[in-house]
């Protein structure tokens, strides 16, 4: 009904302004009020009465709800009854913006009631400090310099910086061109920074200030070399792109070529092994059949020895243990981790290697144990292989053994007890292939 | 100034907002989200009226620039622009992207606070947009013309570009411009032109008007525009189009007709042409389906191939493609900047509504830039906010709290006079 009055331009009362609080107050005082007057009549039945009176004069509700005009605190939000309320005023107003310097008077739209303060937008007018020198001070301190950079010039440059914010692009954009010559962004930022430095030396601000060293040599390199990646025609990068694969498939394929010498020695060693036995008993029978030929046959034949020994060391024996760098950051005591490419025996090889020396299988990684520990892994894996090539060695000695007694019967033939293993030392294996055949 | 207003940093001020351009000018206030009139920047010159009924003419006409010396009557804004009218010259105030004859462009200034405006320019701060390229001449007579003439109470000039580039939410961008006279690509950075780097070319909607009206004479098709048609019946496609002449006034001037005739060539070509988005190729343009147009006179026709190879004249110059003005602007700019710049290509100007003209730009561009770059467009959606980026970019910047302390006022231009429009309006 607001609006009929207000267009019939009839007095209204004069009403409270509405505020959050005032109509959530109010609303509930009315409720409350509704509860007293609406009281059953004599006589009526309730049902009757029900339908007459309503809480709310709504539709009842399809689904309960407990939030109907605040019986319980409610989740429904309690709806803004404005309509009644006489509205606050905005006028357009005159301001004054403090942060102009000419004291201009603009006019916007503004709340009676607000009240008048300081125009809000003017706090946000910051301005950078950008320090300034007097003449004697250019003459003093300024004047000489590398560049070569005049009076007139460091003046354009500093006018410049104080308009542009140091934003040094757009300063190097709005360069003077035809008076002072072309000046690049680092040539801008390298006498600036050099005079602000200078400004700040000789005021002795130094302690609270940081002055800021430009290193102009360095931007220079810089921007050049991302120039340059920049100007890369298509052909260029599809060049770069395509070394890089063949890169990649050179490092693939050389990969490859090592796990398959790996793969061959793995499968000479066990052919090697398994024809040894062969071979032996072959031959055996060709030197019964064929005495005759014996010494054209003996032959100096590739012995099992050689291949094991040349194995180890090949194989550089123990373990390669993979250095983290590039892998950014991590644990140190991952660099006792064994590598991946060590073969399950090995692994069990050394575990047993650890029992039986009784060291503690993961010690606490310092820098120094790491090291250590690793080292000593390592060696107990060469020991290990030396081991079984010793057993190799020693069970060819016995089979050459025997192989000559079964060719000359009635002889034995004696092993110095020198290649007797008593103590595995190392000498005493790569001794054995070449002892045997000096004594056949 | 209320919490809500501090919150989205809005205070307006009942500025106005002029952005000046070859096709229009267009007016209104800050803070709304079109502008008020968009008004084709050209003038009709009508010669000197015959005294005895001038004061009914001014009547019915707009003319409210009569005064004693000039005695021509000029005619402003397209419902009196394109009535036929006897010895009625077509002129326009741009050039070049910046205002050449000042006389017409007061007329229109005038027109545009009595018609549009409705109320007294002193009341009213005034934003300007300028092409990137004025010079300082351009600007201070400006300047000067606001305050001396038409004593309003603060002034600014932007860069259209920025403003561009304010309407998309972007104080950094590549800015690229596709208007009737020319397209152009300017980088802005942090809010400022790197004018070192603008890069323009002459080819916008008024090439690719003539272009059209080139192939359509060549085909044999009447161009005439609705004013001349009084009644046509309806015909079948590709027939001789049956049309009756409207009987016009006499001594219809040549840049009248000619005006008009472009009218209906931009309506064509931004209802047929389209680009495709990689170079023409026959066999692909003849896949797509046809499209069909009836001319004013009622001749009707399917437009197959030829709409991709009229369009494709905006970009197969090797030089002067819209792709080829925007990585050249950016190669023109300091090396720290260009991945911005990349990353926010913002295209705006009412050419680039051409069907199609937005992706095959991103094409070019792609080409163009180096592979590791990440390079995204921004093209409004609407063709109001592509139309009009620069104006609403200017409502934006003239409705911002912080803003209102960068207007030139009139207590400075009293001070320190129009010299002042190159500091304060970089």
């Amino acid at each position: 009904m607001a609006d009929v009055r207000d267009i019939l331009d009839i007095e209204r009362a004069n009403t409270p302004e509405v505020t959050r609080e005032s109509f959530l107050v109010q609303k509930r005082r009315n409720f409350e009020k509704a509860k007293g007057v609406s009281k059953r009549p004599e006589g009526m039945h309730r049902e009757v009465f029900a339908l007459l009176y309503n809480d709310n004069k709504d539709a009842p509700p399809l689904l309960p709800t407990d939030t109907a005009l605040g019986i319980g605190a409610g989740y429904k939000q309690a709806k803004a009854r404005l309509g009644m309320k006489k509205v606050r005023k905005w006028e357009w107003a005159p301001f004054n913006n403090p942060a102009r310097t000419d004291g201009a008077v603009f006019h916007h739209w503004r709340r009676t009631t607000d009240d008048q303060k300081d125009y809000p937008f003017a706090k946000f007018n910051k301005q950078l400090q950008i320090p300034t020198y007097t003449m004697t001070e250019y003459n003093t301190h300024l004047r000489t310099n590398v560049q070569k950079w005049n009076k007139a010039q460091t003046d354009h440059l500093f006018d410049l910086a104080k308009r542009f914010d140091l934003r040094f692009i757009v300063m190097a954009d709005r360069w003077d061109r035809a008076q002072h010559g072309v000046k690049s962004v680092e040539d801008l930022k390298e006498r600036y920074y050099e005079v602000v430095g200078l400004l700040a030396k000789a005021k002795g601000q130094n302690s609270d200030k940081k002055s800021y060293a430009f290193d102009a040599e360095h931007e220079r390199k810089r921007k050049d070399q991302l120039k340059k990646l920049f100007e890369r025609t298509t052909q260029q990068v599809e060049e770069e792109q395509m070394l890089l694969n063949e890169l990649k498939k050179i490092e693939a394929r050389k990969k490859e070529r090592e796990r398959k010498t790996q793969d061959l020695q793995k499968l000479i060693s066990q052919a090697d092994q398994q024809s040894d036995v062969a071979t032996n008993v072959q031959s055996a029978r060709k030197y019964e059949k064929k005495l005759v030929k014996k010494k054209l046959h003996h032959q100096p034949r590739p012995s099992k020895v050689d291949s094991v020994v040349n194995a180890i060391e090949i194989g550089g024996s123990g373990i390669k243990f993979s250095d983290l760098r590039g892998s950014g950051v991590s644990l140190r005591s991952q660099k006792m981790k064994l590598p991946a490419n060590i073969g399950q025996r090995k692994v069990k090889a050394l575990e047993q290697a650890i029992q039986e020396f009784k060291v503690d299988p993961s010690p606490p990684p310092t820098e120094e144990i790491c090291n250590a520990f690793n080292e000593l892994r390592s060696d107990m894996v060469l020991l290990c292989e030396l081991r079984t090539a010793l057993s190799t060695c020693v069970y060819e000695m016995e089979s050459l053994k025997h192989q000559y007694e079964a060719a000359c019967p009635g002889k034995t033939l004696n092993i110095p007890p020198s290649l007797i293993p008593a103590e595995p030392i190392k000498e005493e294996i790569i001794e054995p292939g070449t002892s045997a055949s000096t004594n056949a | 100034m209320s919490a809500g207003n501090m919150l989205y940093g809005g205070d307006e001020i009942g500025a106005l907002v002029f952005d000046p351009g070859h096709h229009s000018l267009r007016v209104g206030y800050a803070q709304e989200d079109t502008p008020k009139a968009e008004i084709p920047s050209v003038v009709g010159v009508g010669p000197s009226a015959p005294d005895t009924n001038m004061d009914i003419e001014t009547k019915t006409d707009n003319n409210i620039t009569q005064n004693n010396a000039d005695t021509r009557k000029y005619y402003v804004d397209t419902t009196y622009v394109n009535v036929p009218r006897t010895q009625m010259e077509i002129q326009t105030y741009m050039k070049d992207g910046m205002i050449d004859n000042w006389d017409l462009f007061e007329k229109v200034i005038d027109y545009t606070y009595a018609k549009v405006i409705q109320s007294d320019p002193e009341y009213h701060p005034v934003l300007f947009s300028e092409a990137s390229w004025n010079v300082r001449n351009n600007r201070e007579k400006l300047t000067e013309l606001m305050f001396e003439k038409y004593n309003v109470p603060a002034f600014y000039l932007v860069k259209n570009a920025v403003l561009a580039a304010f309407s998309s939410g972007r104080a950094t961008a590549l800015v690229v411009d596709s208007g009737a006279t020319h397209t152009s690509a300017v980088p802005v950075h942090e809010g400022y032109v790197l004018s070192q780097a603008v890069v323009k070319s002459p080819l916008g909607g008024d090439y690719l008007s003539m272009q059209c009206r080139q192939h359509l004479e060549k085909q044999g098709i009447d161009l005439s525009p609705a004013y001349k048609i009084a009644s046509k019946d309806v015909v079948k496609e590709r027939d001789n189009a049956r049309f009756t002449l409207r009987k016009l006034p006499e001594n219809l001037t040549q840049s009248w007709q000619n005006y008009m005739l472009k009218s209906l060539l931009q309506d064509f070509q931004m209802n047929i042409l389209q680009v495709l988005e990689n170079p023409y190729d026959e066999r692909v343009a003849a896949q797509i389906p046809s499209v069909h147009y009836e001319f004013p006179n009622g001749y009707h026709q399917e437009f197959g191939s030829e709409r991709f190879k009229l369009a494709e004249s905006l970009f197969d110059h090797a030089m002067l493609g819209a792709g080829q003005l925007a990585s050249t602007s950016v190669g023109m700019c300091d090396a720290d900047v260009r991945l911005s710049l990349f990353g926010s290509v913002v295209v705006t100007g009412g050419n680039t509504l051409l069907q199609g003209f937005p992706e095959r730009l991103n094409r070019d561009l792609q080409l163009r830039a180096p592979s590791n770059t990440r390079l995204k467009m921004i093209s409004a959606n609407g063709s109001v906010e592509r139309r009009f980026g620069a104006w609403i970019g200017g409502s934006i910047l003239a409705s911002i709290g912080t803003f209102q302390q960068m207007w030139i006022s009139s207590q400075e231009y009293e001070e320190s006079g129009k010299g002042q429009v190159e500091r304060k309006c970089p």
